[in-house]
């Protein structure tokens, strides 16, 4: 217990520079592109002066040189400090605090429905293998692996919500109601069903293949041979011996993903208007709200190493052979 | 038995009367929830300080303005319920609501309308210091009366007042605090029929009724909420399904649209945009060879097809343009149809003998010239309007490439650096040409680093002269003169290929009645909005 309790420590310290580099890359490429906040607004308001422009730039510190800008800002991400949204009018923390529920729900919603579904496919085709049943499912895999997420999502839509009424189109939960207790939180799963499910077609069909093929290379090992002619049925085989080795690459998989789920919810979140990260940092990025967008960024970066941090202790009781250092 | 048939008779007759008296024939019921589609979610609701087109169709609602406008454009009583304007047009008197009350209980006096023009409106707003720039005070003899003094007569101030362009914020909450970044600026107090609620990010503003609205009963409606979904075909689903009831400024894609206006649910109107008036136009540089020269200016408009663009590009929805005010001012004289028509239908012959003429002819290839044309980054309707006239031009041996960039970078290229060619945007002209037209082609507009200026930085003295003196003319028909002398000037100078006047649709359920009351469309209060 102490010994994984260090192991813990040690990476979480050794993240820091990690998160610290990601965020200076980040604040470089990000001043690379032309144009900038005051300009945005200006420009969205259909008419400034140039003078409320200048005024703007200086209030938003837009006017100091990059390196100050730079310095200041890592000053303040060292003492959690994630800024100001000139924007919104907030600060980036109560922004990004409002909208990462929303994406916590969709992202473990999916990656319960991917894996879940993904290990279970997988290992149905790998025991039928080349059967109607392995052939049925390497189809289906294809084809939601093939489909663009957007597209997928709009023919739920128009399935799901508008031909047969059973779920709402959009949002999160229903505006107009404005539920309480557990009636909002049966309002907000009928929500969850169509994003959950159009974000995890995608990684769905890559674990049922994974999967699969792993359960395929476990079953010639010398184990599964060693455990058959000790008398285990064939039932005990699977569950017990080759499963739990064949999940060692999916579970890799998934915690590389993480990051890459982030991605894909922006699109799934700009077609279900799902109130989450993805979009938020869509927008940011195209008014110009670096502060915003940086503090999103910094958070996915700390979302992705504590995922592979959980990744490398799910191993461990996968695979007790592994040793945590 | 005598008693008893006077009785019955009694009776009948106040049934009858019971009977007629409650069934007028058209009631608003009160109650209900309206959902309407804003697209996309705004940037801030504070009105006074940002003029973003989302932004309006919430603040309106919160805000009322001296003024509402009827679809003559003539003023009609809001929060002043009668006003004199003295001959020289330099002095206004208003003469205010009595009985109105702020959303936190305080009573609103001519001290607040002081306080919004002098100190917000000509310091923060977009427009503001242009359009009360002639504003130098306002003077209140009593708590009902606000005077208006203009340094020149500015008839143009007078459309400028609707809860939409100045909305009336109370003094007592705003003149305290950083104005440029208020605490009150997402958490509005107004005096409107509806009062904020909550803001949800991503996903709502919920607004509900204001019960102590100085329209006695109204408003009808009990809550409003504004929805944010950023994917058109999912906006589309929503009103398909009714989860909402409106959904303005074309935030249905047109090719939806005319799918939808065939539902017996639905109902769609390009009408409550007459104050808007856009215009979609193409901004040349005339600084720059080979559009300097006035002929090639005139032959590229002449090779743009605009009906062509209008059927293809925009499903319909729209008017060819034939200058640079709308025909939306028809109305009161201020458009005029007698300019050069580079819509005649030898137009492409017209734009090929100019070229010639130009001393650019066809070379190898049939091509004259090459050129780039940034397209205004808002959507697929304008990139589609970009290949369009990629096509167009060719026919008349200009070669042309479609440069699309972000909104940031874009605004950068064109307002500041002046690196650009030939480049589409859409301008709303406003209800007043000083508000939304002058800032296009006043040679004091070339101001680097001002979006949506003149950046096609034509410097004509004759133009600068009449939209001068029209600017300060108290005198209507002399007005009016003024600006088709100019609409002639302009259109035959050609800095800009006026392309299209934008219509916008707006989609709504057929429950949803009385919402359209004034050229301001969405951009109104919706006092008196209800739902069947």
């Amino acid at each position: 217990m102490l010994n994984r309790l260090r192991f813990i420590a040690r990476r979480l310290a050794l993240a820091v520079p990690t998160v610290l580099f990601i965020v200076v890359a980040n604040f470089m490429l990000l001043h690379l592109a032309p144009g900038d906040a005051a300009e945005v607004l200006a420009g969205e308001a259909g008419s400034a002066t140039p003078e409320m422009v200048a005024q703007l730039r200086t209030k938003f510190g837009l006017d100091q040189p990059y390196p100050v800008q730079l310095a200041r800002y890592l000053g303040n991400t060292l003492t959690f400090d994630l800024g100001y949204s000139q924007r919104h009018g907030m600060t980036v923390a109560e922004l990004i605090g409002k909208r990462l529920p929303a994406t916590l729900l969709l992202m473990g919603t999916t990656i319960v429905i991917a894996i879940g579904v993904g290990v279970l496919l997988g290992i149905l085709a790998a025991r039928g293998l080349n059967t109607w049943r392995d052939r049925l499912i390497s189809v289906l895999a294809l084809l939601s692996y093939a489909t663009p997420l957007f597209w997928a999502g709009l023919m739920l839509i128009v399935l799901f919500s508008i031909k047969l009424g059973w779920l709402p189109t959009s949002g999160m939960e229903t505006v107009a109601a404005f539920y309480e207790g557990p009636q909002r939180v049966a309002d907000i799963a009928r929500h969850l069903v169509l994003p959950a499910v159009t974000l995890s077609l995608f990684y769905l069909a890559l674990y049922t293949r994974l999967m699969r093929a792993a359960m395929l290379e476990q079953a010639d090992m010398d184990y599964v041979t060693t455990a058959r002619a000790k008398g285990l049925d064939e039932r005990a085989v699977v569950v017990r011996h080759i499963v739990p080795n064949a999940l060692l690459p999916v579970v890799t998989m998934a915690g590389v993903q993480i990051g890459a789920l982030l991605g894909g919810s922006v699109v799934v979140e700009t077609v279900f208007a799902w109130p989450g990260l993805g979009q938020l940092a869509f927008d940011s990025l195209f008014s110009r709200d670096l502060n915003l967008l940086l503090g999103i960024f910094f958070i996915c970066a700390c979302l992705v190493v504590v995922a592979n941090l959980v990744v490398d202790l799910l191993y461990t009781w996968l695979d007790p052979r592994i040793e945590l250092r | 038995m005598r008693t008893f048939r006077l009785f019955a008779a009694v009776a009948v007759a106040f049934a009858a009367v019971a009977l007629l008296s409650s069934s007028p024939a058209v009631a608003q019921k009160r109650g209900g929830t309206l959902v309407m589609i804003v697209q996309p979610e705004p940037p801030s609701i504070a009105s006074y300080q940002n003029t973003s087109a989302p932004i309006g169709q919430v603040s309106a609602k919160i805000y009322d303005g001296l003024l509402e406008y009827g679809f003559d454009f003539k003023p009609q009583p809001s929060l002043a319920k009668s006003w004199t304007v003295s001959p020289d047009g330099k002095t206004i008197t208003f003469k205010l609501q009595e009985g109105v009350k702020f959303h936190d209980g305080k009573p609103f006096t001519s001290a607040d309308v002081q306080f919004t023009f002098m100190n917000v409106l000509k310091k923060v707003h977009p427009r503001g210091p242009i359009t009360f720039r002639d504003l130098e005070a306002v003077e209140t003899p009593d708590p009902l009366t606000a005077v208006f003094k203009f340094k020149e007569a500015a008839p143009y101030a007078m459309v400028a007042l609707s809860g939409y362009e100045s909305p009336i914020l109370p003094k007592h909450v705003f003149e305290t605090g950083d104005l440029m970044n208020h605490p009150n600026a997402n958490k509005p107090i107004g005096t409107g029929p509806f009062k904020f609620v909550e803001w949800e990010k991503g996903q709502y503003i919920r607004l509900d009724r204001n019960p102590d609205y100085w329209r006695q009963g109204q408003p009808y409606l009990d809550r409003i909420v504004m929805r944010f979904i950023a994917d058109a075909g999912t906006r589309t689903a929503a009103m398909e399904k009714q989860e909402a009831h409106i959904a303005a400024f074309s935030a249905i894609p047109g090719v939806e649209v005319n799918r939808l206006k065939a539902m017996p649910t639905i109902d769609v109107t390009t009408k409550g945009y007459e104050m808007i008036s856009p215009i979609v136009l193409i901004e040349i540089n005339t600084t720059k060879k080979p559009f300097d020269n006035q002929k090639v200016r005139q032959a590229l408009s002449y090779a743009i097809d605009r009906k062509a663009i209008i059927d293809t590009v925009f499903f319909g929805f729209g008017k060819p343009a034939t200058g640079p005010i709308s025909s939306n001012f028809e109305a009161n004289d201020f458009y005029t149809k007698d300019v050069r028509n580079y819509a005649a239908p030898n137009a492409v012959d017209m734009a090929n003998k100019l070229l010639d003429e130009a001393g650019y002819p066809r070379k190898a290839g049939g091509i004259r010239f090459e050129m780039v044309h940034d397209v205004i980054p808002y959507g697929e309707d304008w990139r589609r309007m970009g290949e369009l006239i990629v096509q167009q031009l060719g026919k008349v041996g200009i070669k042309t490439t479609l440069r699309y960039e972000d909104v940031p970078t874009w605004l950068r290229r064109i307002y500041t650096n002046y690196d650009f060619e030939f480049n589409s945007n859409f301008l709303f002209t406003l209800p007043d040409p000083v508000l939304g037209v002058h800032r296009t082609y006043w040679s004091k507009n070339v101001r680097p680093g001002a979006p949506f200026s003149n950046s096609a930085r034509l410097t004509l003295p004759k133009v600068d002269q009449l939209l001068e003196a029209a600017t300060v003319e108290p005198d209507h028909a002399k007005r009016a003169k003024l600006y088709q002398d100019f609409q002639k000037i302009v259109v035959d100078e050609a800095p800009v290929i006026w392309v299209t006047e934008l219509q916008f649709t707006t989609v709504t359920s057929k429950r949803l009645k009385d919402y359209l009351v004034s050229p301001l469309g969405v951009y109104t209060s919706f006092n008196r909005a209800w739902l069947e």
